[in-house]
């Protein structure tokens, strides 16, 4: 199954209200375990966890570390990041490149294409291994789309 | 007794040297203080939160009474300090002298972030919310910065305020101001100035990287460590990301970075200026002072 998680409001949930920024270290963490709590606590098994940053106004460096990178070490689960802003990506992508990980990211426009952001040879063994797994496939325009709805 | 502090009648980064010099001369001997502004006709947010960082380390280690601190006389440079927002977070560190007005910290003007304080994450959530509405407009339309340039100044701005928050053991100060910088790029800036009286780079790096250089550690070694070399206190390898975000940031917009910590100070100098990148053997003083320089885009020919 694909688990949608809402960042922007898991962030509501663990700092003040008042704030949509990913910054600082303490929030990653409480953010992040959030986010694996909801993923070990699901009936169903997580095959796709779709983390959606939608509202989340800006990550920095450290959140990003926190929330991404480590979710993505943790292998619970195949990671897609979606409502992903150029901004986001400016904080996501060196740091996934400093650790050699790689993210998929669904394409804003619609249709679950996926790109893979971080280090280039962990993105192409990543999409590699999705397809081989018939999690995606590649489309007639060459890209990679998600095979779950 | 009461040692006397000159504040520089300019007082900014370069001339901070005469002034840290100044207080490591007269606190050597745990007296009570006096830091004596009335002349100073500038200061720009790094000295603002140094002045600050001086007032805290003198409250720590000095004397039972707290520090002095004789206000500047012009009515202007008064007025700006007082809407930089720095008397309001002097008041609780120096027993000041002088007359000050009764404005209040800007809201709207050149001073994107008031004198703030930093002492916990709550606090860096506030700095980033309240920097990105006021900066958006300033880098996009008087820096000539890309709009997605905010973002990443909102993340800088997020990581040198951490460094605070995660490795000074107390608490400091941001300040975020835009002026035109006539003296040396003769166009406008912004600079980001953070300063606290902590532990420093050296003291806080120094369980788990001063083996590692042996006879060389020292307060420039730690800064070339964290710096250059992106080394973290923690052995966490996502460790270390803060100021390698913020350099990355500073090179694609030709900006400028220094840190001040112990008797060293590094700097990441871009092509406009003529910074020292390392020195060493300067005055000791405590914590560690952030500069960061983001220039009009453009040609940036001194």
């Amino acid at each position: 199954m694909i688990q949608h998680i809402d960042v922007h409001a898991v962030l509501q949930e663990s700092v003040s209200g008042v704030y949509a920024d990913l910054v600082t270290r303490p929030t990653g963490r409480v953010v992040r375990e959030r986010i694996e709590r909801a993923m070990a606590t699901t009936q169903d098994p997580v095959t796709v966890a779709r983390i959606d940053f939608t509202g989340v106004g800006c990550i920095d460096y450290s959140c990003a570390d926190e929330i991404v990178a480590k979710l993505l070490r943790d292998r619970r689960a195949v990671v897609v990041l979606s409502g992903i802003s150029d901004g986001h990506r400016e904080a996501i992508e060196p740091v996934l490149a400093g650790h050699g990980l790689a993210a998929l990211i669904e394409r804003p426009d619609g249709g679950g294409e996926l790109e893979a952001l971080g280090a280039p040879e962990a993105a192409a063994a990543l999409l590699h291994d999705l397809v081989a797994r018939r999690l995606a496939v590649r489309t007639s325009a060459g890209t990679i789309a998600l095979t779950l709805a | 007794m009461t040692r006397l502090v000159d504040v520089p009648a300019q007082f900014d980064d370069r001339t901070f040297e005469q002034f840290a010099g100044a207080y490591a001369a007269a606190a050597r001997d745990g007296e009570r203080l006096l830091f004596d502004a009335h002349a100073t006709e500038w200061a720009s947010p790094y000295g603002l939160v140094g002045l600050l960082a001086a007032g805290q380390a003198a409250r720590a280690t000095g004397s039972a009474e707290l520090p002095l601190l004789t206000a500047p006389t012009h009515t202007e440079v008064l007025t700006y300090w007082t809407r930089a927002g720095f008397f309001r977070e002097a008041a609780e560190l120096f027993e000041i002298h002088g007359k000050l007005p009764r404005v209040k910290p800007a809201e709207q003007s050149d001073v994107l972030l008031p004198v703030t304080p930093v002492r916990a994450a709550e606090d860096v959530h506030a700095v980033v919310s309240n920097i990105q509405q006021r900066a958006s407009a300033i880098l996009a339309s008087e820096l000539a910065l890309d709009p997605k340039a905010t973002m990443g100044f909102a993340m800088a701005l997020s990581e040198a305020c951490q460094n605070i928050v995660e490795h000074a053991g107390t608490g400091g100060w941001v300040a975020v101001q835009a002026y035109h910088w006539r003296r040396k790029l003769a166009r406008r800036v912004v600079v980001i100035a953070v300063a606290d009286a902590g532990v420093g780079f050296r003291h806080s790096l120094e369980p788990t990287q001063s083996k590692r250089f042996g006879a060389r550690w020292s307060d420039a070694a730690a800064l070339e460590a964290a710096l250059v070399q992106g080394i973290s206190r923690f052995r966490d390898p996502g460790r270390g990301q803060g100021l390698a975000g913020i350099r990355r940031y500073l090179a694609r917009w030709d900006g400028k970075i220094a840190i001040r910590s112990g008797t060293a100070r590094i700097a990441i100098v871009p092509k406009w200026d003529d910074d020292v990148p390392l020195q060493d053997g300067l005055p000791a003083f405590p914590g560690a002072q952030v500069l960061i320089i983001i220039p009009e885009q453009g040609s940036t020919t001194p």
